[in-house]
């Protein structure tokens, strides 16, 4: 018989921050095609109302990455344990996941390897993912974005720097990476126990750990 | 009267009107005219004419006296006004267009445009045709009443003629000029680089080769980079302005300008065409073409100059999607295989 363990895995601030967090990316996306492609895109109304989204919601996030960095680094203190890699991580732990979720997963055999506590959220892959996604695209993208609604006090800084197009052009290369990582990320969490169980997790905050299965094994 | 008398009565009335003729017949000319009102201390400021200004216009073609018809050869002394014709005398077509608009209500030909200052519109930069309406417009007014509705007030009024709006032109162009930055401390502040200190910069040679360096009259990418990445040049860039590339008299906001779409939907095929305008020795500009594609690259050629929505990179679109795409690899590649293999997982 199955046994069931419930894992209190994601607190409150934490599940807030992710969905605003997830709801502001979702609104950046769309609205920066928009932005970019206006002949061809016209989902979100007029091109006045959609500079006026993409401009809040990029304000949004930043705050959102702003308090994420000080809950983790200041509150709990757990930045570097949950999201740094360790030398065992980069070595063995991506190895491990990647022989599990193009190998193992398909031929329907062995578990995966990670499980997840609340003081180990994250497997190798994606500790790495996500450092590089929070720390790096994160910020990235935040920067550039404010500079560009804030273009003329900084003006001559920026086309000293090689010009506007190129900040335009770093912006809209790592909006495109984020973007290519929402859609990684939106399928891999589809990849738990059941298709759902990451994305409740995340809702809820409880991990439902089916003990025989591995923490995030998929039976679908 | 005998026949002597009656000749010597001829002979007289032929040397009369010999002396007679030439004196009525005569008239001002042009230089009689700028002796006087081309020298700052002979008459008052309002009837100073700059002769070097004066001189370029096409007006300057049909002399004094196609406009100020009935001026006499006593001027000043008659103490008479000379009389002017209309603009619209020569001008119907443009007046017609204006007199439409609510600008004819409040104001004149002379009130926006000195007749001895009349350049062609491609002679005048963007600060100069907005000087035309900040004679009635106040800048803190103008500000106010955009920034109700307008993004990035600010910028645009700074970086846009008011015709690009408020005239019926529908065809835009980006224009070029040299600019430097006026205040360190507020790195917005920038100044057009006037003839003088170009001329400086340029070392004894023509100010035109700063930029246009065979003198072909044509600007080519490769010589706009040489400029941007000059060391000499640090202080001073390039700087673009979207502007008409015409304009018209009927002065008035048009429906689609409230549109942003109207510039920012324009698209890459928009911003082809492209001129650098450099200031003359006469206080005009002259601009000069730039072989296409220099607004839209992304490295070397323009860094000061983006309009949002219009000035993207095919190659970055291109790289763009690739990205994505690696994206959407992962969910529809181990997505696919899941499917196919999800009999291997059944019961565990």
């Amino acid at each position: 018989m199955e046994k069931k363990n419930m894992v209190y895995l994601n607190t409150t601030p934490i599940r807030i921050w992710h969905w605003i967090n997830a709801l502001g990316i979702i609104t950046l996306c769309l609205s920066g095609a928009q932005i970019r492609f206006p002949e061809y895109i016209t989902l979100l109304g007029s091109y006045k109302s959609v500079i006026l989204l993409h401009n809040t919601a990029g304000y949004v996030v930043t705050v959102s990455l702003f308090i994420w960095f000080i809950y983790y680094t200041f509150v709990t203190r757990t930045l570097a344990k949950l999201y740094v890699p360790t030398m065992d991580d980069l070595k063995n732990g991506v190895i491990k996941q990647v022989v599990y979720y193009f190998f193992n997963f398909f031929l329907g055999r062995g578990e995966n390897p990670h499980h997840p506590t609340p003081d180990s959220k994250f497997n190798a892959m994606q500790k790495s993912a996500y450092l590089a996604v929070m720390v790096g695209l994160m910020p990235l993208v935040c920067v550039t974005g404010i500079l560009l609604i804030n273009v003329d006090p900084v003006r001559q800084y920026i086309v000293e720097m090689g010009g506007l197009k190129i900040l335009v052009s770093l912006h809209f290369l790592v909006g495109s990476s984020l973007c290519a990582f929402l859609f990684t990320h939106m399928y891999l969490s589809t990849l738990g126990h059941s298709p759902m169980a990451h994305i409740v997790t995340m809702w809820t905050g409880w991990e439902e750990e089916v003990e025989g299965h591995g923490g995030s094994t998929d039976s679908h | 009267m005998p026949s002597t008398k009656k000749s010597r009565f001829l002979q007289l009335c032929i040397i009369v009107m010999l002396f007679a003729v030439p004196v009525s017949g005569y008239s001002m000319d042009d230089d009689d005219c700028l002796g006087c009102h081309g020298d700052e201390d002979s008459v008052a400021a309002n009837l100073f004419i700059d002769q070097v200004s004066y001189g370029i216009t096409d007006h300057a073609e049909l002399g004094c006296t196609g406009c100020h018809e009935g001026v006499s050869d006593e001027h000043p002394d008659d103490g008479l006004i000379p009389s002017l014709v209309g603009c619209v005398d020569c001008h119907e077509d443009i007046m017609e267009e204006y007199q439409a608009g609510t600008h004819s209500d409040n104001a004149e030909c002379g009130d926006c445009h000195n007749p001895h200052k009349a350049f062609g519109f491609a002679d005048v930069c963007c600060a100069d045709m907005n000087d035309q309406c900040a004679g009635c417009h106040d800048a803190e007014d103008v500000y106010k009443a955009h920034n109700e509705w307008l993004p990035q007030t600010k910028l645009h009024l700074a970086m846009l003629p008011c015709i690009s709006c408020h005239t019926d032109s529908e065809c835009q162009m980006v224009v070029w000029y040299i600019v430097k930055n006026t205040n360190v401390a507020r790195l917005a502040d920038v100044e057009f680089v006037e003839y003088n200190e170009l001329e400086k910069l340029a070392m004894g040679k023509n100010v035109q080769s700063l930029v246009d360096l065979d003198g072909d009259d044509f600007i080519s990418l490769a010589e706009m980079k040489v400029f941007n990445k000059n060391p000499k040049y640090k202080s001073f860039r390039l700087q673009g302005r979207l502007s008409s590339e015409c304009a018209s008299h009927t002065l008035t906001t048009f429906d689609n300008r409230w549109d942003c779409c109207f510039c920012h939907c324009s698209g890459p095929e928009s911003m082809k065409k492209s001129v650098v305008a450099l200031p003359t020795e006469i206080g005009t500009f002259k601009r000069i073409e730039v072989e296409e594609g220099a607004v839209l690259s992304i490295l070397n050629n323009s860094p000061d100059f983006y309009l949002i929505g219009a000035t993207r990179s095919f190659l970055l679109n291109i790289i763009g999607l690739l990205i994505i795409c690696g994206g959407l690899a992962l969910p529809f590649g181990h997505g696919f295989l899941r499917f196919l293999t999800r009999k291997n997982r059944l019961g565990k």
